[in-house]
Protein backbone atom coordinates (compact mmCIF):
# COMPACT_ATOMS: atom_id res chain seq x y z
CA UNK A 1 0.00 0.00 0.00
CA UNK A 2 2.94 2.05 0.61
CA UNK A 3 4.72 1.60 -1.93
CA UNK A 4 1.98 1.73 -4.32
CA UNK A 5 0.68 5.33 -3.05
CA UNK A 6 4.85 6.45 -3.35
CA UNK A 7 5.20 5.00 -6.58
CA UNK A 8 2.34 7.00 -8.11
CA UNK A 9 3.63 9.94 -6.48
CA UNK A 10 7.00 9.62 -8.00
CA UNK A 11 5.46 8.64 -11.56
CA UNK A 12 3.46 12.10 -11.27
CA UNK A 13 6.86 14.05 -10.16
CA UNK A 14 9.27 12.71 -12.67
CA UNK A 15 6.32 12.97 -15.52
CA UNK A 16 6.45 16.80 -14.28
CA UNK A 17 10.34 16.84 -14.28
CA UNK A 18 10.13 15.67 -18.17
CA UNK A 19 7.92 17.83 -19.01
CA UNK A 20 9.94 20.90 -16.96
CA UNK A 21 12.93 20.04 -19.22
CA UNK A 22 11.14 19.28 -22.55
CA UNK A 23 8.16 21.30 -22.82
CA UNK A 24 7.92 23.55 -25.73
CA UNK A 25 6.58 26.87 -24.17
CA UNK A 26 6.71 28.07 -20.76
CA UNK A 27 3.28 27.68 -19.79
CA UNK A 28 4.25 23.96 -20.07
CA UNK A 29 6.94 24.41 -17.60
CA UNK A 30 5.16 26.43 -15.02
CA UNK A 31 2.62 23.77 -15.08
CA UNK A 32 4.96 21.18 -14.62
CA UNK A 33 6.28 23.01 -11.44
CA UNK A 34 2.46 22.89 -10.72
CA UNK A 35 2.39 19.51 -10.20
CA UNK A 36 5.56 18.75 -8.84
CA UNK A 37 4.48 20.92 -6.12
CA UNK A 38 1.18 19.22 -5.81
CA UNK A 39 2.74 16.07 -5.44
CA UNK A 40 5.03 16.87 -2.88
CA UNK A 41 2.08 18.09 -1.18
CA UNK A 42 0.35 14.99 -1.20
CA UNK A 43 3.41 13.10 -0.67
CA UNK A 44 3.51 14.69 2.45
CA UNK A 45 -0.14 14.21 3.06
CA UNK A 46 0.91 10.41 2.59
CA UNK A 47 3.80 10.30 5.02
CA UNK A 48 1.25 11.99 7.84
CA UNK A 49 -0.86 8.96 7.02
CA UNK A 50 1.53 6.36 7.15
CA UNK A 51 3.57 7.59 10.10
CA UNK A 52 0.47 9.16 12.28
CA UNK A 53 2.59 12.56 12.63
CA UNK A 54 0.81 15.29 11.95
CA UNK A 55 3.66 17.84 11.96
CA UNK A 56 4.65 18.31 8.59
CA UNK A 57 1.17 19.25 7.97
CA UNK A 58 1.99 22.70 8.65
CA UNK A 59 4.14 23.07 5.80
CA UNK A 60 1.24 22.61 2.77
CA UNK A 61 -0.30 25.94 2.94
CA UNK A 62 2.89 27.32 2.65
CA UNK A 63 3.91 25.22 -0.29
CA UNK A 64 0.43 26.45 -1.99
CA UNK A 65 0.96 29.62 -1.40
CA UNK A 66 4.13 29.60 -2.95
CA UNK A 67 3.69 27.79 -5.74
CA UNK A 68 0.51 30.37 -6.67
CA UNK A 69 2.49 33.28 -6.15
CA UNK A 70 5.41 31.47 -8.47
CA UNK A 71 2.41 30.60 -11.17
CA UNK A 72 1.16 34.02 -11.01
CA UNK A 73 4.42 35.75 -11.37
CA UNK A 74 5.43 33.95 -14.65
CA UNK A 75 2.18 34.28 -16.20
CA UNK A 76 2.44 38.24 -15.98
CA UNK A 77 5.84 37.76 -17.09
CA UNK A 78 4.48 36.23 -19.81
CA UNK A 79 2.09 38.42 -20.47
CA UNK A 80 4.06 41.70 -20.45
CA UNK A 81 3.83 44.04 -23.49
CA UNK A 82 6.98 43.97 -26.02
CA UNK B 1 8.62 11.30 15.79
CA UNK B 2 12.53 10.83 14.43
CA UNK B 3 13.78 9.54 11.30
CA UNK B 4 14.57 5.92 12.18
CA UNK B 5 10.87 5.53 13.52
CA UNK B 6 9.84 6.88 10.26
CA UNK B 7 11.84 4.99 8.34
CA UNK B 8 10.49 1.49 10.27
CA UNK B 9 6.85 2.39 9.44
CA UNK B 10 8.14 3.65 5.86
CA UNK B 11 9.18 -0.23 5.64
CA UNK B 12 7.77 -2.76 7.75
CA UNK B 13 4.06 -0.78 8.17
CA UNK B 14 3.97 -0.84 11.63
CA UNK B 15 1.51 1.96 11.86
CA UNK B 16 -2.26 0.11 11.19
CA UNK B 17 -3.95 2.54 8.82
CA UNK B 18 -8.02 2.39 8.33
CA UNK B 19 -8.84 0.89 5.48
CA UNK B 20 -11.15 3.45 3.98
CA UNK B 21 -7.86 5.75 5.21
CA UNK B 22 -5.84 4.37 2.70
CA UNK B 23 -8.97 3.74 0.04
CA UNK B 24 -9.09 7.36 0.10
CA UNK B 25 -5.60 8.23 -0.30
CA UNK B 26 -5.28 5.56 -2.91
CA UNK B 27 -7.81 7.59 -4.77
CA UNK B 28 -6.29 10.65 -4.60
CA UNK B 29 -2.91 9.26 -5.77
CA UNK B 30 -4.83 7.77 -8.97
CA UNK B 31 -5.98 10.47 -9.81
CA UNK B 32 -2.46 12.71 -9.78
CA UNK B 33 -0.74 10.12 -11.54
CA UNK B 34 -3.94 10.49 -14.38
CA UNK B 35 -2.90 14.30 -14.19
CA UNK B 36 0.53 13.40 -14.60
CA UNK B 37 0.00 10.71 -17.71
CA UNK B 38 -2.11 13.50 -19.16
CA UNK B 39 0.74 16.09 -18.52
CA UNK B 40 2.95 13.70 -20.80
CA UNK B 41 0.65 12.24 -23.29
CA UNK B 42 -1.48 15.23 -24.86
CA UNK B 43 -0.33 17.21 -27.90
CA UNK B 44 -1.24 20.99 -27.61
CA UNK B 45 -0.45 23.32 -24.28
CA UNK B 46 -3.89 24.00 -23.58
CA UNK B 47 -5.15 20.61 -23.38
CA UNK B 48 -1.99 20.03 -21.08
CA UNK B 49 -2.88 22.57 -18.77
CA UNK B 50 -6.06 21.42 -18.55
CA UNK B 51 -5.14 17.93 -17.63
CA UNK B 52 -2.75 18.98 -15.16
CA UNK B 53 -4.09 21.99 -13.96
CA UNK B 54 -7.87 20.88 -12.75
CA UNK B 55 -7.03 17.30 -12.12
CA UNK B 56 -4.14 17.97 -8.99
CA UNK B 57 -6.50 20.04 -6.46
CA UNK B 58 -8.83 17.07 -6.51
CA UNK B 59 -6.14 14.89 -6.36
CA UNK B 60 -5.05 16.46 -3.06
CA UNK B 61 -8.37 17.00 -1.72
CA UNK B 62 -9.09 13.12 -2.17
CA UNK B 63 -6.15 12.20 -0.30
CA UNK B 64 -6.53 14.79 2.38
CA UNK B 65 -10.13 13.65 3.01
CA UNK B 66 -8.32 9.83 3.72
CA UNK B 67 -5.85 11.80 5.95
CA UNK B 68 -8.46 13.78 7.96
CA UNK B 69 -9.89 9.85 8.64
CA UNK B 70 -6.88 8.93 9.78
CA UNK B 71 -5.47 11.79 11.82
CA UNK B 72 -8.45 12.87 13.31
CA UNK B 73 -9.75 16.64 14.03
CA UNK B 74 -6.65 18.09 14.45
CA UNK B 75 -5.02 17.22 11.54
CA UNK B 76 -8.02 17.39 9.94
CA UNK B 77 -8.40 21.57 10.68
CA UNK B 78 -5.04 22.00 8.96
CA UNK B 79 -5.76 19.72 6.00
CA UNK B 80 -8.64 21.86 5.56
CA UNK B 81 -6.99 24.97 5.61
CA UNK B 82 -4.29 23.61 2.85
CA UNK B 83 -7.36 22.52 0.36
CA UNK B 84 -9.01 25.76 0.56
CA UNK B 85 -5.43 27.32 -0.20
CA UNK B 86 -4.63 24.97 -2.91
CA UNK B 87 -8.68 25.23 -4.21
CA UNK B 88 -9.02 29.07 -3.85
CA UNK B 89 -5.71 29.80 -5.69
CA UNK B 90 -5.05 27.03 -8.35
CA UNK B 91 -7.92 27.51 -10.83
CA UNK B 92 -6.96 31.58 -10.97
CA UNK B 93 -3.40 30.57 -11.45
CA UNK B 94 -4.86 28.40 -13.97
CA UNK B 95 -6.54 30.82 -15.53
CA UNK B 96 -3.82 33.08 -16.00
CA UNK B 97 -1.53 30.96 -17.55
CA UNK B 98 -4.61 29.96 -19.68
CA UNK B 99 -5.04 33.74 -20.29
CA UNK B 100 -0.85 34.17 -21.09
CA UNK B 101 -0.70 31.32 -23.40
CA UNK B 102 -3.36 32.39 -25.55
CA UNK B 103 -1.36 35.89 -25.81
CA UNK B 104 2.06 34.41 -26.78
CA UNK B 105 2.66 33.12 -29.95
CA UNK B 106 4.90 29.89 -30.22
CA UNK B 107 7.25 31.68 -32.78
CA UNK B 108 8.31 33.88 -29.94
CA UNK B 109 7.89 31.82 -26.99
CA UNK B 110 10.76 33.08 -25.09
CA UNK B 111 8.81 37.02 -24.66
CA UNK B 112 12.09 38.44 -24.54
CA UNK B 113 15.11 36.64 -26.26
CA UNK B 114 17.93 39.30 -25.38
CA UNK B 115 20.09 37.23 -27.31
CA UNK B 116 18.82 36.28 -30.49
CA UNK B 117 18.24 39.99 -31.40
CA UNK B 118 21.54 42.80 -31.78
CA UNK B 119 23.46 40.36 -29.80
CA UNK B 120 24.35 43.04 -26.92
CA UNK B 121 23.96 46.05 -29.32
CA UNK B 122 20.67 47.01 -28.38
CA UNK B 123 20.02 49.89 -26.79
CA UNK B 124 19.15 49.02 -23.30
Amino acid sequence: MILIAYAGLVFAAMAAIYRLVTGPTIADRVIALDLLLVSLMTAIVVDAVVTGDAVLLNLLVVIAIIGFTATVAVARFMERPR
Amino acid sequence: MIAAQRITALTAQTVAVHPVSWAFVLGGVAVIVLAAVGLLKLKTPYARIHAAGKASPVAFLIASVGASIELGWAAGARLVVASAALIITLPLAVHLLFRALHGTRAADDPPVDELREGHGSRPV
